[in-house]
């Protein structure tokens, strides 16, 4: 547990109340800077990657290897005028990269970070807590979409919500399932259920749903087709510029961590591994399933939005269901 | 959610240039809509009656910056053919392998930008690296990249470079090996790219005939029809190639219509080289000549189908009058009736896999 850490040192200075507020104050800004850490390395390896993959260089000036091209994109970000135009609603306009951010940083503060006592908010619940704060998401959209009053961002915001609303469902079938067969929605509990055998081996189809799910609601490409920056120019973005546009991304990138470490802990055995230490293990695991994920985007075209509902609706939640029906007759 | 009204472009990442679509959408499906051109229009055929014959050669670049060298080549047989001379058989090879490779080097860019609309901008990147080669190539003979201004009339400006089967022979394996293998994987032979592009878009044959479309977008509908093969010009009859044509008229076959052109004029430009006959390359011509009261119609298979050149003079250093006829132009105005009902998606699919050039339709 992180907070005992932090609230052991303090004590020795400080009263109670003082160490417990202290300590509190010490975590979120950890899980602050944990939120902007994931879009600035995380994009770097994208860019990198994706770079690699069209026989480009990618970022090079910035920084050994353009390691602190995000850096300086995101202060570029920061240093942008604060701009709308004037027919926004701009309650929800504004609303929505804020709340984009804050889940992030909820959810980062809620997942194991690598070991059971590495997490910043201890809850039993916690894979339901993150499903929460992931379903929230069409919301945003909507809320984004509609209060930018633009066509292009209102398409965009529809086909989002229909998306995300889909596909959460065989997410969230895929994590009963899981929940059924460790016995706990606590990650800690899943993953010590793997010790032995891995889930992926057990339930290689609820793998690849989970997968296809999880891509399709984070609209990572190419999954990307409320944004899709060819047709929409970027869907129910297409206003957001500057701090608002880079909260938008941070949300993004955490979604994408939070996606590949759910998808380890489910079903690659998180820290489970032999020789290497635990931690080491789990994100070795991480980041073969970030590069994985990357990859996609970078050699498939998207599909069309109506295509894509078939695929959720006619496939992925009936193999989702079924699998499901399938565990709970077999371990009951 | 009635309709609406969604205007998509001049400027759109989408649109290929500045083409402005007026679309009515309801829901997911578009309504119809109206294509405005004429965001791009620089009064080529007015420039032309203004300027010198050969002056006007570097505006013929400009016309379809993705395939300036075929357009030359027209514009340059359009003369020859006023002035009644003819040009030396290594001057007809030279043409010939100029305009395979332009058309190589057109259909790449289709390709990358088709691919980018899908949603998949590696393709994009792809099809720029091969044609980078050509690009070098063509750099090599002319000294220009986009816009070469190598031909003359009666030949061309110089003689090919020394090496150059060395230089265009291993080009051409990597191209091949490129899109038989790596452009099959993430494009062609993928199944997410069949989804989109299957039934999509469907262009028939009375349509076809309706609006005079030509080119690779009429021979994905089933019509077997090119120049090169019907009126034979330069050296094309003395070569050995197929003519790719497929029978859906959907954006798939308009895609694989264009891969296999790629194949068969890497074909070509194989042969043309090995029969590459040595002499003269040039009939020359003084740079201002006079020609005669006459008219002249020459037309060519383009890249983007029969382009077309009718010439009157009147005596003078300058035309009288230069009628050019662009084949993106015809198919640009068939784009209201494909679109009809189509996916609000796919409208920009269409858009690409129809590969209009804006410079050229405005002229």
């Amino acid at each position: 547990m992180i907070i005992n850490f932090f609230y052991t040192i303090v004590r020795e200075f400080f009263s109670v109340r003082v160490s417990i507020l202290l300590s509190v104050i010490i975590l979120f800004i950890i899980a602050l800077i944990l939120t902007v850490a994931a879009p600035l390395i995380l994009g770097w390896v994208d860019r990198k990657f994706a770079a690699r993959m069209q026989s480009r260089y990618g970022p090079m000036y910035v920084g050994k290897f353009g390691l602190l091209q995000n850096v300086a994109d995101f202060i570029k970000l920061l240093g942008k005028d604060v701009l709308s135009n004037a027919y926004v609603d701009g309650l929800a306009f504004n609303i929505a990269p804020l709340l984009s951010s804050a889940f992030a940083v909820a959810m980062i503060s809620i997942i194991p970070l690598g070991s059971a006592s590495l997490e910043i908010i201890n809850l039993p619940y916690n894979l339901l807590f993150i499903y929460i704060f992931m379903a929230l998401s069409p919301l945003l959209v909507m809320l984004g979409g509609w209060g930018e009053n633009n066509k292009f961002a209102l398409l965009g915001a529809f086909r989002g919500t229909a998306q995300m609303i889909t596909y959460e469902l065989s997410v969230l079938v895929v994590f009963m399932s899981i929940a059924f067969v460790s016995g706990s929605f606590d990650i800690s509990a899943i993953v010590l259920s793997q010790s032995m055998v891995w889930n992926a081996v057990y339930f290689p189809v609820l793998f690849l749903v989970f997968i296809i799910g999880s891509l399709a609601v984070i609209e990572r490409a190419p999954f990307d087709m409320p944004e899709s920056s060819q047709e929409l120019q970027a869907g129910w973005r297409i206003e957001y510029s500057g701090l608002r546009y880079g909260l938008l991304i941070v949300g993004d990138y955490v979604k994408l961590l939070v996606i590949s470490m759910l998808a380890v802990y489910l079903f690659l055995g998180g820290w489970n591994g032999p020789l290497l230490p635990p931690l080491a293990w789990f994100w070795i695991k991480t980041a073969i399933v970030i590069l994985v994920l990357m990859s996609f985007r970078w050699s498939l075209n998207r599909p069309r939005i109506d295509q894509l509902l078939d695929i959720g609706w006619k496939w992925l939640l009936p193999l989702g269901v079924l699998n499901l029906v399938a565990v709970m007759v077999l371990w009951a | 959610m009635g309709e609406i009204e969604l205007n998509i472009g001049p400027v759109h990442p989408a649109t290929h240039g500045v083409l402005r679509l007026k679309a009515r959408v309801e829901k997911d499906t578009v309504l119809g809509g109206d294509v405005e051109i004429g965001y791009l229009h620089r009064a080529m055929e007015k420039i032309a009656e203004q300027r010198l014959f050969n002056s006007f050669f570097p505006n013929v670049d400009k016309l379809e910056y993705v395939s300036a060298l075929n357009w030359e080549i027209l514009y340059a047989s359009v003369l020859e053919k006023a002035l009644g001379i003819d040009i030396p058989p290594r001057a007809k090879y030279i043409r010939v392998i100029l305009a395979e490779i332009q058309r190589i080097m057109s259909h790449l860019i289709f390709i990358g930008a088709f691919g980018q609309d899908l949603g998949n901008i590696t393709v994009f990147t792809w099809a720029l690296r091969e044609r980078e080669l050509l690009m070098d190539i063509v750099e090599k003979i002319s000294g220009g990249r986009l816009a070469p201004m190598y031909l003359r009339v009666g030949g061309t400006e110089y003689d090919l470079p020394e090496g150059f089967d060395s230089m265009i022979l291993p080009v051409l394996d990597r191209l091949e090996e490129k899109v038989n293998k790596d452009y099959k994987a993430v494009t062609y032979e993928n199944s997410l790219f069949k989804m989109r592009t299957k039934g999509v878009g469907v262009l028939t044959r009375d349509t076809v005939k309706k609006y005079g479309i030509t080119g690779p977008n009429m021979r994905a509908s089933g019509i077997e029809r090119d120049l090169r093969r019907s009126e034979p010009y330069f050296v094309y009859d003395s070569l050995d190639f197929d003519i790719p044509v497929e029978d859906a008229g959907d954006s798939y076959a308009r895609f694989m219509v264009r891969i296999r052109e790629i194949q068969e004029s890497i074909k070509i430009l194989r042969q043309a080289v090995r029969a590459l006959p040595k002499g003269n390359y040039i009939n020359k011509q003084p740079w201002m000549f006079k020609i005669p009261p006459t008219e002249a119609f020459v037309r060519q298979e383009c890249p983007r189908g029969e382009g077309a050149m009718f010439l009157v003079t009147d005596g003078g250093m300058k035309a009288y009058r230069l009628k050019i006829r662009s084949p993106s132009f015809y198919t640009v105005q068939a784009m209201p009736e494909i679109i009809k009902g189509a996916r609000v998606a796919d409208l920009f699919t269409i858009i690409a896999s129809l590969d209009p050039v804006m410079g050229e339709v405005d002229r």
